[in-house]
């Protein structure tokens, strides 16, 4: 048993809450926004998992076990979100998006290795290529840089309005691009 | 209609705002989840605010704090006797609340006594209770119309009675919820404490935010929060998801 290395590695065990918390906090909440998308829910999901989570949780717990258990609180939390404000689930945690327990010789010190954004951002990258041009950097400018409408129909050349249903049309399409996709 | 509502989710995400809340029909779905999945992709999204890091691990020092007060029957359901984040020597957790807390606004421990305070006064958002949260799901149940949307402005409150079920609805940053207006306890029926935002059991002292979680308690065990209705507006009007008229 690895009794002096200070990273946390899958076999180890917190040493305390405050230590599940810190190691922990930017992987829930990275997961959260990416299933809801708005700060305001992200951070209310986020806490709730953690409040939740905390109780039942033992000090023996190793450090794999306890992100397992994390995830799965944040699975029924999620599913609760939508099923209470919404009346179904819209987006839903994976099983098994566990990030594997870090590789001890490359690992530096205990970072996730996969940065929550890129996954998203993958994702949203394929959907966008699967897009008609105009429709692909309508959806880049507003959603992923952020672009007001005014400066999207600017940067696009053409007016406001248009700009608004292009960008009602972009997202209906790459919806149905995503539910084809979708098993 | 469902356009509209979509349109206004997806124009809340991209204010970064938190978007309305709305029972969503088929063809909104799938255009939700386009929206989210793009807006989670923006660099950034997915890391927290230091601020919220910073404040929800105080609350998190409350709820620690709270439990150790309620006792290991109180923690969470999911192992019989959960054992604590303690270890010999450690200073123990209340303590160690104690110290941090001072610096948070020890909200949660001044004038406890032998009440389990399970949040400080601030009202928003109150912690977890014990025991799982329960959304009730009548296996024949019907829309039913509790208030006017023009009777519950943000901030309201209201009790209903439907002969099979009672409870409270009440509208908080924008999402309208519902809970049973039984204690969690023994049953006895809760009271709408509307200058003290809260519902409290006249048996007991025991008390729960408008949104079914515990807010205090004198007893050895800490009861669940109250069980959640589904709720929804409709035509203006506020309805819950209820078993028909007995």
């Amino acid at each position: 048993m690895p009794h002096t290395r200070l990273r946390l590695v899958g076999d180890d065990a917190y040493p305390d809450w405050e230590a599940v918390y810190q190691d922990n906090v930017d992987r829930v909440y990275g997961m959260m926004f990416a299933k809801v998308g708005n700060r305001a829910d992200a951070e209310d999901l986020t806490a709730e998992v953690f409040l939740a989570a905390l109780g039942p949780l033992r000090v023996s717990a190793t450090v794999g076990e306890v992100r397992a258990y994390l995830s799965a609180t944040a699975r029924t939390v999620l599913a609760g979100h939508w099923r209470r404000h919404y009346g179904r689930e819209i987006t839903m945690l994976a099983e098994l998006p566990e990030v594997p327990a870090p590789v001890p010789d490359d690992d530096v010190d205990g970072d996730p290795p996969v940065p929550a954004g890129a996954a998203a951002a993958a994702e949203a990258a394929e959907l966008l290529s699967g897009l008609p041009e105009k429709y692909g950097q309508v959806l880049r400018l507003r959603f992923l840089q952020g672009y007001s409408v005014r400066d999207t129909a600017a940067a696009l050349g053409i007016s406001v309005s248009n700009a608004k249903v292009l960008q009602h049309r972009a997202l209906r399409r790459a919806a149905q691009l995503m539910e084809e996709v979708a098993p | 209609m469902s356009e509209r509502r979509v349109n206004r989710f997806v124009s809340d995400l991209l204010r970064g705002r938190r978007p309305k809340r709305f029972r969503v029909e088929d063809p909104e779905a799938a255009e939700m989840r386009a929206a989210i999945t793009l807006r989670a992709a923006r660099p950034g999204a997915g890391t927290p605010r230091e601020e919220f890091v910073t404040d929800l691990r105080r609350r998190l020092a409350e709820h620690v704090a709270s439990q150790d007060e309620a006792g290991p029957d109180a923690a969470g359901p999911e192992l019989a006797q959960p054992i604590p984040f303690r270890r010999p020597g450690e200073l123990s957790r209340r303590r160690m609340v104690a110290t941090t807390g001072i610096a948070a606004g020890a909200a949660a421990i001044v004038g406890a006594g032998a009440e389990h305070l399970i949040d400080g006064p601030a009202p928003e958002p109150p912690l977890a209770g014990s025991g799982p949260e329960q959304t009730l799901e009548p296996n024949v149940g019907q829309w039913r119309t509790v208030a006017a949307s023009a009777d519950l402005p943000e901030g309201g409150a209201a009790g209903f009675d439907l002969g099979t079920v009672a409870g409270f609805v009440a509208r908080q940053n924008g999402s309208v919820e519902a809970v049973s207006a039984m204690c969690t306890h023994l049953g006895c029926k809760l009271a709408l404490n509307r200058p003290a935002q809260r519902l409290d059991c006249p048996c007991h002292n025991t008390s729960f935010a408008l949104g079914g979680q515990l807010l205090r308690h004198q007893l050895p065990i800490a009861p669940p929060p109250l069980p959640k209705f589904h709720v929804r507006e409709e035509n203006g009007t506020v309805q819950v998801f209820a078993p028909p008229e007995a």
